[in-house]
């Protein structure tokens, strides 16, 4: 039987340093992934490698000892001694692997946890592995429902909810004011690197156009070129502030450029419609006290920390009602595993269960053609088929039981007992020998 | 016909304990979603329906026992919460309003309660269908100030989380409807209500006049300052561009004068 496996390092286990020798670029993928399955006894492989972690998932067989095999090619692939690298590799074998792809899937196992890259990136690796044909139906079966589960615990928990790094908040605080973002001017004041993210961020969420301003016009242009946006002259800054509904400031200025009295002149002109200023500059650009004007929004980079810890807070809440969610989920699939197990089994019993039926059930059809039997003779005819179809199945099990050694015949009889059922007295010991034939002789005497 | 003195004692309908209740059921649920058990929004939303609908099922009950729902202030105020629930239910179908559903379902219960447990009094004599006009148009208009209100006191809440960088409360975390549409909201209901509440103070002095009562009681006083302030505050935004918290405060300090002209005729009608 199969068995799923994850051999892996992660930001859990290891840092960058660690990480970055065992990471593989996307043009060396399918290299890896054929060379796995085809020196190793792997018969499917995905792997993934993201800045935070590095994992090869595969199938096995069950009680071998691939995922050492596989920690071992892995560290030789990359030209790194185990020992190095050993101590940060983690693997998973059977159920454990399964509720590890689970929690990777749902972003359980993520550095920022409840964030959506890594399903993103998981997809992405499944759609590789696919396409290099290292994929089959145990690690399909499992990544796929990894995504349901994904999907489950974003749906019904609030691990995706609040924004979880600047950017992202610059956009949800916006929301909090202006719901919608579409229309909305951006004015973002300075050339810094954090605010043209920002900026860019909120443009994708529905802003309708950006405009840069900065003491040096060179700089505006330049980041207004990188970020598509309009370069205007700091000597506009009023003006400029008065069109705009999100100011997204970073000077390096060592003195506050956005001050209270130009704010109230700015609030009027605006006739108090809300504008919101996101400060991340150090030292700040804006004057705290712009924040006592009606309609104005301030927040510095310490007010965006704090809205960044206080969702996190609440993801590591949801990450324990979504901790439910895969265990339940792993679970099942655990089942569903098992019992694809026994499939061939049971097919192969019908068969040959099928195939002792038709083959009695024809010599019973040729007799009543060939002859003209009376309904008694139809009647014994139809008993012998049936005692015989009995005899020929069991013939086989009673044999197997009958040759086992004492401990063995009493397990295996204990099994019989439970897949049918049966009721077993002291009586019954004595009555098997006759009711159950042993030999080709019995089954000859019941064909004549 | 039935005596208008018993008319104005009809016994409460099956349907005002459901509705009872089912405010009662709702205020708590919202409460507890406030309070971080998000999952219970949907049954809190079913229960504030559910109340509206038993509320609009007793208005009506009363309607066929000829209790007509503007026959005095008393009835109004019932009709007045019915008003400020369906108008929650409404505005909760395009924004997230759990803060305001924990302001809307206790006042509206204590309306109704107000409204059908307090005591009749008499019928108030030559209630002509100027009155009844009267009534119901200032009921309306007062009810949809009622949803300006609460509108412009999740504001003022939202408004203050955010100044204040209040990142850990129940205002932030709710995630309820933004500033600028509560803002916008709050301000169309006004320019609705206003119209509406002027004919309504135009035909109450008419009436009035009619019936030869002093315009200089107190209550036909405040009904002219709230009048004038929701006067006010549409001049003010149309010329000066007043909005935000200016106009949220304005808008409760124009109900807050409404209120207190529904809270006189009630003890008046109470008291005798």
């Amino acid at each position: 039987m199969s068995e799923l496996f994850v051999v892996g390092i992660s930001w859990r286990t290891a840092k960058v340093a660690v990480r970055e020798k065992l990471a593989f670029r996307e043009d060396e993928l399918a290299d890896t992934l054929h060379a796995l399955t085809g020196e190793l006894p792997v018969t499917e492989a995905l792997l993934i490698s993201t800045c935070n972690r590095v994992e090869i998932y595969g199938v096995g067989k069950a009680g071998s000892d691939v995922p050492t095999v596989v920690r071992q090619w892995l560290a030789q692939r990359r030209s790194v001694k185990l020992a190095d690298v050993g101590e940060a590799l983690y693997e998973r074998r059977g159920p454990a692997a399964i509720r590890h792809v689970f929690s990777v899937a749902s972003s359980l196992d993520s550095l920022v946890v409840g964030e959506a890259q890594i399903l993103g990136q998981l997809k992405d690796s499944y759609a590789f592995a696919g396409t290099a044909g290292t994929s089959g139906p145990v690690l399909s079966r499992a990544i796929e429902r990894a995504f349901g589960v994904a999907k489950r615990v974003r749906t019904e928990t609030a691990i995706a909810r609040g924004a979880a790094n600047v950017s992202s908040v610059a956009v949800e605080l916006a929301g909090r004011v202006f719901g919608d973002l579409a229309g909305k001017s951006v004015l973002v004041v300075g050339a810094g690197k954090m605010s043209s993210l920002a900026a860019r961020h909120l443009y994708s969420n529905g802003a309708q156009r950006i405009v840069v301003t900065n003491r040096s016009p060179e700089k505006a242009e330049a980041l207004a070129e990188e970020i598509e946006a309009t370069a205007r002259p700091w000597a506009e800054l009023e003006q400029l502030l008065a069109a705009a509904d999100v100011v997204i400031s970073s000077t390096g200025a060592r003195e506050p450029v956005l001050t209270k009295a130009m704010f109230k002149k700015v609030a009027k002109a605006r006739r108090y419609r809300p504008i919101m200023v996101i400060d991340i500059a150090v030292p700040r650009d804006a004057e705290p006290q712009i924040q006592d004007i009606d309609g104005v929004y301030l927040f510095d980079i310490d007010d965006l920390d704090k809205v960044v810890a206080a969702n996190l807070a609440e993801r590591q809440k949801a990450a324990e009602h979504a901790g439910k969610i895969v265990e339940h989920e792993a679970t099942q699939f655990e089942h569903w595993m098992r019992s694809q197990g026994v499939v061939p089994t049971i097919r192969a019993l019908r068969e040959k269960f099928a195939a002792i039926g038709d083959a009695e059930v024809a010599k019973a059809l040729d007799q009543l053609v060939r002859k003209e039997l009376t309904r008694d003779q139809q009647r014994e005819l139809i008993q012998r088929v049936v005692q015989l179809v009995i005899n020929k199945l069991l013939h086989q099990p009673m044999a197997v039981l009958r040759g086992s050694a004492p401990g063995d015949a009493a397990e295996r009889a204990s099994v019989l007992a439970e897949l049918f059922a049966l009721e077993i007295s002291d009586q019954a010991d004595g009555e098997l020998a006759e009711a159950v034939p042993g030999d080709e002789g019995t089954e000859r005497k019941a064909q004549a | 016909m039935t005596e208008p003195a018993r008319l104005l004692s009809v016994a409460p309908s099956p349907a005002f304990w459901v509705a009872v209740a089912a405010y009662s059921v709702a205020t708590v649920l919202l409460f507890v979603v406030l309070a971080g058990k998000a999952s219970l929004r949907p049954t809190a939303i079913a229960f504030v329906v559910l109340a509206m609908i038993a509320h609009g099922t007793d208005i009506g009950w009363r309607g066929v026992e000829h209790v007509h729902p503007a026959e005095s202030v008393r009835e109004a105020l019932g009709f007045l919460a019915f008003i400020v629930t369906g108008g929650y239910v409404l505005a909760s179908t395009r924004y997230r309003l759990t803060l305001g559903g924990v302001v809307v379902m206790p006042v509206a219960l204590v309306l109704l309660l107000l409204a059908r447990l307090t005591p009749a009094g008499d019928r108030p004599e030559d209630l002509s269908t100027l009155g009844r006009i009267h009534i119901s148009l200032a009921t309306l208009g007062v009810g949809i100030f009622a949803l300006a209100s609460a509108l412009s006191a999740i504001y003022l809440v939202e408004d203050r989380a955010l100044k204040r960088k209040k990142f850990e409360g129940a205002a932030f975390k709710d995630r309820g409807a933004p500033l600028e549409s509560l803002d916008r909201l709050a301000h169309r209901l006004v320019w609705v209500g206003f119209p509406i509440f002027t004919v309504a103070l135009a035909l109450g002095a008419v009436w009035t006049a009619r019936l030869g009562e002093d315009l200089g009681r107190i209550e036909y006083l405040l009904a002219g300052v709230t009048w004038l302030v929701f006067a006010v505050l549409l001049v003010a935004r149309q010329i000066y561009g007043w909005r935000g918290k200016r106009a949220a405060k304005l808008t409760l300090e124009g109900f807050a004068a409404a209120l207190a002209v529904l809270a006189i005729y009630l003890v008046r009608r109470i008291v005798g």
